[in-house]
């Protein structure tokens, strides 16, 4: 194996340093994606009526129990057959991110659950109402648990983003193929978008700790 | 005449197969305290429980001052299900101490004693403090308001959690083995607020407990409860000389033994 730094700096640079913030940009927007519609999941998942909690319950099992591969090539060939006809990077989006809602969906319920039952009773017996009891009680009890939880899909859904190469879309995996398929060289494009994720997680996950430990230090004591 | 202040008429719990409370009757007058003793698992919380709205009942009415409670009078005169705003009227006449305290863990001593007083009774911030300072002094814990639960003793949490029912200002507190969890030198601290309460206030007061010393000294009154009701009830010095049924004599003497 022979390392070219001429071709490094001159073709695959160039080329992957633009491509950057497709990748952040799939990774933030799938997140915030997820952490929202999986809130919303999981109060579907936890209605009084059965009518709605069973289904919504089997959703985020058939979500959970596929792989995402299959669910992005679902939504890319199935979509424009119902007439939707999206750029690749929204299906992309859209696909990592549901899935990623169905996971935060099981996050947030384990750990409203894991909030004692007597919490809830003190808080009706002084007569708190439904918003203030979430607000003030249940949800600054359930977080501990749930941000790093949520800290680690950002970081998974980030590690899940080459999968979007199979969409076609422009992000580092993609485009250090084509710089391969181009060049017959693969080992400096494929070992540059492989660095570069392994700086960004490392990196990111100094902050999630980071984040984690201020959100312990504020609510629990 | 007077209605009673809480009033059971009949009252049935089930979970399920099990029948917890099996035609209650109770009457409780203004300014009364009434203590319930029984075998544990007889149903003495469900009691506490169904009278804080935290269980529902399958039949019977029960009246706070002759208004439904678990039902209210539709405009037809009738009775229907209680709405939402009608059980948050009457709840908020009720304070509740529980077993286990219940503390908020991520609030300090105050912050449990005025969360409720301004987001359900809308006082001001500084209203709320003012009175939570007072009842907090009272119950001895002034020094310890900026503390969380987890800095507290059980004695100090179950006293501080007596403070944060009292802020809302009830007229009727229910009190659950509230010394049960507690090391035995904490008992007498607790008891101690307790015993200050039905002295110098004028609460209407029911009290589960095995403190069968407490019970005689401070109660007007002391039901024996088993398999769903009220087996037998009296003064308290008249209920624990000569109490009539076999049932009742065998719970005691356990429970003396133990002590
Ligand atoms: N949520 C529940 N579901 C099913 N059974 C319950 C529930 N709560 C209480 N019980 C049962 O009801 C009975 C009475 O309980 P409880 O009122 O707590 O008794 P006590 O306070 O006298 O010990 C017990 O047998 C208990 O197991
Ligand atoms: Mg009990």
């Amino acid at each position: 194996m022979n390392w070219d730094w001429q071709f490094t700096f001159e073709v695959v640079l160039p080329r992957l340093l633009p491509v950057v913030p497709v990748t952040i940009q799939a990774t933030v927007l799938s997140f915030l994606l997820a952490v929202v519609l999986g809130l919303f999941l999981m109060l579907l998942r936890i209605s009084r009526f059965k009518l709605i909690a069973v289904p919504a319950g089997e959703l985020i099992e058939l979500i959970r129990g596929t792989p995402l591969l299959v669910q992005l090539f679902f939504l890319f060939f199935l979509l424009p057959e119902v007439g939707i006809t999206l750029p690749p990077l929204t299906t992309g989006i859209l696909g990592i991110g549901i899935y990623n809602a169905a996971l935060c969906a099981e996050v947030y319920r384990a750990g409203i659950q894991a909030v004692p039952a007597g919490q809830w009773e003190a808080a009706k017996a002084l007569n708190l109402g439904a918003y203030r009891t979430w607000r003030d009680i249940i949800i600054p009890q359930s977080l501990p648990p749930i941000v790093p939880a949520l800290g680690n899909y950002l970081i998974g859904i980030f590690k899940e983003t080459p999968l979007l190469s199979f969409l076609a879309v422009g992000e580092l995996m993609h485009a250090s193929k084509l710089i391969g398929s181009e060049y017959y060289r693969f080992t400096e494009a494929v070992t540059l978008a492989g660095l570069f994720f392994l700086v960004m997680s490392l990196v990111a996950a100094v902050l999630v700790r980071m984040v984690e430990t201020r959100v312990s230090r504020s609510i629990l004591r | 005449m007077t209605e009673p202040r809480i009033k059971f008429e009949n009252v049935c719990k089930r979970y399920g197969p099990l029948t917890v409370l099996d035609g209650l009757n109770m009457e409780v007058a203004a300014g009364e305290l009434v203590t319930i003793i029984g075998p544990s698992g007889s149903g003495k919380t469900t009691v506490l429980r169904v009278l804080m709205t935290l269980e529902t009942i399958e039949e019977g009415l029960i009246t706070i001052d002759g208004e439904p409670f678990n039902k209210m009078r539709s405009r037809e005169g009738g009775l229907v299900p209680a709405s939402t705003a009608h059980l948050r009227r009457i709840r908020a006449r009720i304070g509740m101490v529980f077993q286990n305290f219940n503390l908020f863990p991520h609030m300090t001593a105050l912050g449990n004693c005025i969360e409720a007083p301004i987001h359900s009774l809308g006082l001001s911030k500084a209203e709320a403090v003012g009175r939570a300072e007072e009842l907090l002094d009272m119950v001895g814990l002034s020094d310890k308001r900026d503390h969380y639960p987890s800095q507290l003793s059980g004695g100090q949490q179950q006293r501080v959690a007596i403070a944060r029912a009292l802020a809302m200002r009830p007229e009727i507190l229910l009190f659950d083995e509230p010394t049960s969890a507690l090391d035995p030198e904490m008992v007498d601290e607790v008891l101690q607020v307790i015993r200050q309460l039905a002295t110098e206030h004028s609460y209407t007061m029911l009290l589960v407990t095995h403190q069968m010393g407490f019970a005689r000294e401070v109660s007007g009154r002391v039901c024996f409860f088993d398999g769903g009701k009220f087996l037998e009830e009296g003064p308290p010095r008249e209920f624990f000389a000569s109490p009539r049924h076999e049932r009742t004599r065998q719970f005691l003497n356990k429970v003396l033994a133990a002590h």
